[in-house]
């Protein structure tokens, strides 16, 4: 009782937005209502979801889908606490949340590249990690998939972090990089690069993808839920990879999909748009969609160690799985 | 019958640690109890050993005194511009109308949103944060010295000017002592809303202080070192308050024995 009553506290602002809609689909049809952590606002690069949900994709699996905006950290904790069963999440996360005990495992690997870019002014020319050394480099802060992307680089060069300074800028890369505060930012590839490109600035991009394999942004669940409800997790993997291919080959009708879902969407500039939908579709393609590389795990286990982020390696074969890829 | 009890109770010595220690033990018992996993509830045992790990190795201390340098100096910032502004405001209606728009539509914009915005024309460093805490003390600690200037009665400017007194003097010798018990309660309101400011900053852009702590704690699924940058940040809040009281007292002894 005690502790729904403190699960129910640490929930509540996640359940808020869907519990009107839940009371009524609930008496209207059999599907199954997940509430879904997405991590991050509303935006063109959840295509795929929103494809697979209007195509009736999660339909078909029996499967409501409601989305949920919040922290990334929050949808990782909840599904720790066997409150919720699943959440998008980046596999850093799912390394560090193990570390700490949480039982959360990634059954469905979304990015098959890890996407994070530097992007510098022009005149700097840093065409590859090595020359970073000695710069400057404004990230959001000493956390998440900036970081991590920006430490992996570093430690590919065969430089520590020490040569180079850190700058915590909040998430305000590309008005840092316009005003000249930080002429070196690290962003995503399909964001911060693009954005500044459309307001005319010249950037020189370099993504970490292009240096080091390592695990990104993928659905996770738990062990709880994966040994009571398999078929979920192999529903829910099923209907997302549909909505991933769909994506992939028609980003145009994506594009449109997604005008439903993304406030303000129509608002914006479609040709940016497409390029971060573009973009991003090129960290999604695989030989086997939601396929996870062991050695990209391999690599991130290892850089988060280097980091000491994690005291000491995760057991690997617990983290992962590619039981319910489809 | 019950009057009595609460007569009996308040006499308890030390009322306050045993509460302190009742509190503890509680929370130790719905940890223990509860079932909840220790990434949502750590026991307060947990808690201790992270305090004691980050105390050893000297990262609360840094992160602390970083957020404590911010909040001082916020502080300092946020004072004297709120005293300034508030002893003309306090003397001049016409200036009090032509800024009252703006002082109270600055206090209708939350601090968050707009602490995202500081970072970017200040930059990411100390400065963007000490603006920040400044700002969330200015209000305050302005409104009570407005109301504490103008509480000096009539009747003591007229005494003033009876003898001749010149305006440094009557700021000095009236206006300052007779403002002080009010702009005193002020202060207290900005000591711990500074500590609520400095981390409004360092939650924007994390690189050290006790909110980068906090914010590493979460990214990291370390809960212990959540509430340890919790409670050092409540120690923060309750020790300025404790400075600002204590000062308070030396300097309105006058008050109370005039009211002996």
């Amino acid at each position: 009782m005690l502790k729904k009553l403190v699960l129910l506290m640490l929930g509540l602002a996640l359940s808020l937005s869907s519990c009107s809609k839940l009371a009524v689909k609930n008496g209207a049809d059999a599907l199954r209502q997940i509430q879904l952590p997405m991590g991050y606002i509303p935006n063109i690069q959840y295509a795929p979801f929103y494809v697979a949900v209007e195509k009736g994709y999660f339909a078909q699996e029996g499967i409501e889908l409601n989305f949920d905006y919040s922290f990334e950290t929050d949808g990782v904790a909840l599904v720790g606490a066997g409150e919720l069963p699943f959440a998008v999440a980046s596999g850093e996360q799912v390394l560090l949340a193990r570390s700490q005990g949480l039982p959360v495992v990634y059954t469905f690997a979304w990015y098959q590249q890890f996407p994070i870019s530097i992007v510098s002014a022009p005149e700097l020319n840093i065409k590859e990690p090595a020359d970073l050394r000695g710069q400057t480099i404004g990230l959001p802060g000493l956390f998440g998939a900036n970081y991590i992307g920006l430490q992996a680089l570093l430690f590919s060069a065969g430089f520590s972090p020490e040569d180079v300074t850190m700058e915590a800028i909040g998430f305000n890369q590309v008005e840092a990089f316009a005003a000249k505060q930080n002429n070196i930012v690290v962003g995503y590839a399909s964001n911060e690069p693009i954005v500044l490109r459309s307001q005319g600035f010249e950037v020189n991009e370099l993504r970490v993808s292009d240096y080091v394999q390592l695990t990104a942004n993928g659905i996770i669940s738990s062990e709880m839920t994966i040994k009571e409800e398999p078929d979920l997790v192999r529903a829910m993997a099923r209907a997302l990879a549909l909505g991933i291919a769909d994506t992939t080959a028609n980003s145009e009708e994506a594009y449109t999909i997604s005008l439903k879902y993304v406030e303000n969407l129509a608002d914006q500039e479609l040709a940016v748009q497409m390029q971060i939908l573009n973009t991003s579709i090129e960290f999604w393609k695989a030989g086997k969609i939601g396929y996870s590389d062991p050695q990209a795990w391999e690599n991130m286990n290892d850089l988060l160690v280097k980091m000491e982020l994690i005291p000491e390696l995760v057991d690997l074969t617990k983290a992962f799985t590619n039981e319910f890829v489809p | 019958m019950f009057v009595m009890l609460k007569k009996t109770i308040s006499r308890i010595p030390w009322l306050g640690l045993i509460s302190i220690i009742a509190g503890l033990l509680a929370w130790g018992l719905i940890a223990r109890y509860s079932g909840l996993p220790h990434f949502i509830l750590p026991a307060p045992y947990d808690v201790w050993l992270s305090f004691v790990k980050t105390l050893k190795n000297g990262t609360l201390l840094y992160h602390t005194i970083i957020t404590l340098t911010e909040v001082v100096l916020g502080m300092l910032v946020g004072v004297t511009f709120a005293t300034v502004v508030g002893y003309m405001l306090a003397k001049s209606r016409t200036l009090e109308k032509i800024l009252s728009p703006y002082l109270v539509a600055s206090q209708a914009i939350p601090i968050v949103a707009i602490a995202p915005l500081l970072v970017i024309w200040l930059g990411g460093g100390i400065l963007s944060k000490v603006l920040i805490c400044a700002l969330i003390v200015f209000f305050p600690v302005l409104v009570n010295t407005v109301v504490g200037v103008r509480a000096v009665p009539s009747a003591l400017y007229d005494l003033m000017n009876s003898i001749r007194a010149t305006k440094w003097q009557i700021l000095l010798k009236l206006e300052v002592p007779a403002a002080l018990p009010i702009l005193f309660g002020g202060l207290r309101i900005g000591a711990t809303l500074s500590v609520i400011g400095a981390i409004v900053g360092e939650l924007v852009n994390a690189q050290k202080g006790l909110g980068y702590l906090l914010q590493l704690g979460d990214f990291q699924y370390d809960t212990s070192m959540v509430y340890v940058a919790v409670f050092m940040l409540i120690f923060l809040a309750l020790g300025l308050y404790g400075i600002v009281a204590w000062v308070e007292r030396k300097f309105l002894v006058w008050q109370e024995r005039s009211n002996i």
